[in-house]
């Protein structure tokens, strides 16, 4: 077999045993691999009902079939399970080098059941399979948990793990690999910490062959000359990595400001890929085999927020920036720097801080509760409450539960930002009709990473569409959602498939992506076949969605009722209504959202 | 009458010495276009160039009006 192992490897932290079992060639096929397969495995192994803290949970590690081969930014890993914080689906991704090294141990998978009795490790050296005391690193942060780890195993394995967020069950705590890279959403880190798992260390040598290397080391070639014909230019991504985002949103008026109350922030400059640039940056980085490279490594040499680190990127500066009111850049790099070793989702923590900040102003949370004022813009207060929400001291404790929890508790679920629970991305969707569509019926609640048709409203790639727009986009929106359950599945990072493996018509085609695979594993896809896998990937996260109870498809009242006040999207609300039975309509749903029996059966799905 | 010019991130080195904030006023003629007014600037557009006026999606050869904002970037990817 050639691209995927066909190896899983099953982890029960019940009783410390683990199988190691074959993947059915066919369900490779059709599903892909990474994002595809686990879902596959979880719908077919679990109870989507399951109460997502318990050991009857299951978290999927999934690398793709392009994961660990030439492919530019063939290094992805997606982490798979239900969500505590929006009762639906968590698939949260992830570069740096700890895929590949993943996929190096000679499995393609690993799946997590149960609950370990005591904090432990895996550590994964091919066939040397151990299970560790993790005693030791208990309560430490994932930068220390990663030096000693590596210290105690190998330098040359690399290292994904929870922070105190995880073990404390914030239902905003990621996992944290290589120190830097997160895949931080949805609460992945609290089902990894109810598990008693720490970290998973993985090494090894063994790496699938490639069906056709010769014409596979042509396309990545080829591929990666286009990435560096846009770097040689100048490109934003290499000299600013997200970071340049901000001034674009604020031009166009979406981005985030004081919890969605206004789409213009009056301290853009000041926060902005430029001035992180003039003040903090040190160099660029790279995940592995990115010629990209949009990481930035950054340090802040003095004073309270003394640190160094990489990042931020752009939704870090939106949440912590824009939306807490912060014009500190050395506050929100530090913020940035605290959730990487705390292990948080930065949009989940800093979106929750800017819903609790206006919920303070509005009289809505007692100070007595906080602790201290808590004012949009009191950088100093902001950086408190990432602290506390991490280790869950005071009131921390309602912080760590999401924004959506924290308001309904104080009686003002309409403050809350979300959507199945979870946190905007930085695009406000009032200003970007798309993002709304999208937001309303992401299978792992309010994500830009699940079809971000920013890329056509906002950034113009590969062409721009009209923003305010509702024309076309639940076309778009469908389309897009597919594409990037393929581009998730397959392994590779959406920052470089885009542009470099899609056609550059309005409606992406993924030509190249499907040549890769096709020279990776030898099964012959073409571009329809690859596509149509995305549909199937992302109906069955669906149907996992509608029966783990989750489904409304709305968006929160601020985005229906409360037109933006400023800026170019002033007078705007999302017009969600106008675009949902159309979007049912195209994705071959029922008008309650239900997949049909029809569409299931053309997709090879149980119904 | 006064139009102003914002350049976004890597644009901003082809503002002419004194610009403030990554922006400039110009004094343009009344009919000049989003086009003309940035054909000005030493910009080298390509496909990854996004031009808008006042924040809006807007055909480039739309004749500015005083006061108007015309910002562009360069986008490959976003986050």
């Amino acid at each position: 077999m050639y691209g995927w192992h066909l190896k899983l490897l099953r982890v029960n932290l019940t009783t410390q045993k683990v199988t190691r079992e074959d993947v059915d060639p066919k369900i490779a096929r059709d599903y892909l691999g990474g994002r595809g397969w686990a879902i596959h495995y979880l719908y077919k192994e679990m109870d989507p009902m399951t109460d997502p803290l318990t050991p009857e949970n299951v978290m999927i590690f999934a690398t793709g079939p392009l994961t660990a081969t030439p492919a530019p930014t063939g290094n992805r890993y997606m982490v798979v399970t239900k969500s505590p914080l929006t009762g639906a689906l968590a698939h949260s991704n992830s570069g740096g080098e700890f895929p590949t090294w993943m996929k190096r141990t000679g499995f393609d998978m690993f799946i997590f059941e149960g609950r370990s009795s005591e904090p432990v490790y895996l550590f994964v050296n091919e066939n040397q399979i151990e299970f560790r005391s993790a005693a030791h690193v208990w309560g430490k942060d994932t930068h220390e948990t990663t030096d000693i780890l590596l210290a105690e195993t190998s330098a040359e394995a690399r290292v994904a793990c929870i922070g105190p967020a995880g073990e404390k069950l914030a239902l905003i705590a990621g996992i944290i690999n290589d120190k830097h890279r997160a895949a931080a959403r949805s609460g992945v880190g609290a089902v990894m910490g109810s598990k008693n798992l720490k970290a998973v260390v993985v090494m090894g040598n063994k790496n699938p062959p490639l069906y056709n290397p010769e014409e596979m080391k042509n396309i990545s070639v080829d591929t990666s000359k286009n990435v560096g014909a846009d770097v040689k230019k100048g490109s934003n991504m290499r000299i600013y990595g997200t970071s340049y985002v901000p001034q674009v949103t604020n031009t166009l008026g979406i981005f985030p400001t004081r919890n969605f109350q206004q789409g213009t922030f009056e301290h853009t400059d000041k926060i902005d890929g430029v001035a992180l640039k003039e003040q903090y940056l040190i160099r660029h980085t790279a995940c592995y085999r990115c010629p990209l490279a949009c990481g930035r490594l950054t340090e802040v040499p003095d004073g309270d927020y003394k640190g160094k680190g990489e990042g931020p990127e752009y939704e870090t500066i939106s949440a912590f920036g824009g939306a807490c009111g912060v014009s500190n850049l050395a506050a929100l790099i530090k913020a940035n720097y605290m959730c990487n070793e705390l292990g948080m989702d930065t949009i989940g923590a800093g979106m929750t801080i800017a819903a609790a900040m206006e919920m303070y102003e509005k009289g809505y949370i007692p100070e007595e509760a906080i602790g201290m004022p808590l004012k949009f813009g009191d950088h100093d207060a902001m950086i408190e409450m990432v602290r506390k929400m991490a280790y869950r001291e005071g009131f921390g404790d309602e912080l760590a539960m999401g924004s959506y929890r924290l308001a309904e508790k104080y009686g003002h679920p309409e403050i809350a930002v979300t959507t199945r629970k979870q946190e905007f991305p930085g695009y406000d969707p009032r200003g970007a009709q798309g993002m709304g569509l999208l937001y309303a019926t992401s299978n792992k609640g309010a994500s830009h990473m699940e079809g971000d048709v920013a890329y056509e409203e906002v950034f113009g790639t590969p062409i721009k569409e009209d923003p305010f727009s509702i024309e076309g986009k639940p076309e778009l929106v469908n389309h897009f959602q597919n594409s990037f359950a393929l581009i998730d599945s397959a392994g590779l990072c959406v920052f470089v498939a885009l542009r470099y493996v899609f056609s550059k018509d309005r409606m992406i085609f993924p030509l190249r992506l499907s040549e890769m695979m096709a020279y990776t594993t030898g099964e012959g896809y073409t571009a329809e076949e690859v596509l149509k896998a995305g549909e199937r990937v992302y109906n069955l996260e669906r149907m996992f969605v509608l029966k783990a109870g989750s489904t409304v498809d709305t968006l929160p009242p601020r985005m229906l009722n409360e037109p933006l006040p400023d800026g170019p999207a002033k007078g705007m609300v999302s017009q969600l209504d106008k675009m949902l039975p159309e979007y049912y309509k195209i994705r071959g749903w029922d008008e309650k959202g239900y997949p049909t029996k029809e569409k299931l059966e053309e997709l090879g799905l149980p119904s | 009458m006064m139009v102003h010019i914002k350049l976004l991130a890597n644009y901003r080195e082809h503002l002419p010495p004194g610009a403030k904030n990554g922006g400039v006023e110009l004094d343009v003629p009344d009919g000049t276009t989003v086009r003309e007014v940035i054909s000005r600037f030493p910009i080298p557009l390509d496909d990854t160039s996004v031009i808008v006026l006042n924040g809006l999606t807007v055909d480039l050869d739309t004749p500015l009006t005083a006061g108007d904002i015309v910002s562009a970037f360069s986008a490959i990817a976003g986050g």
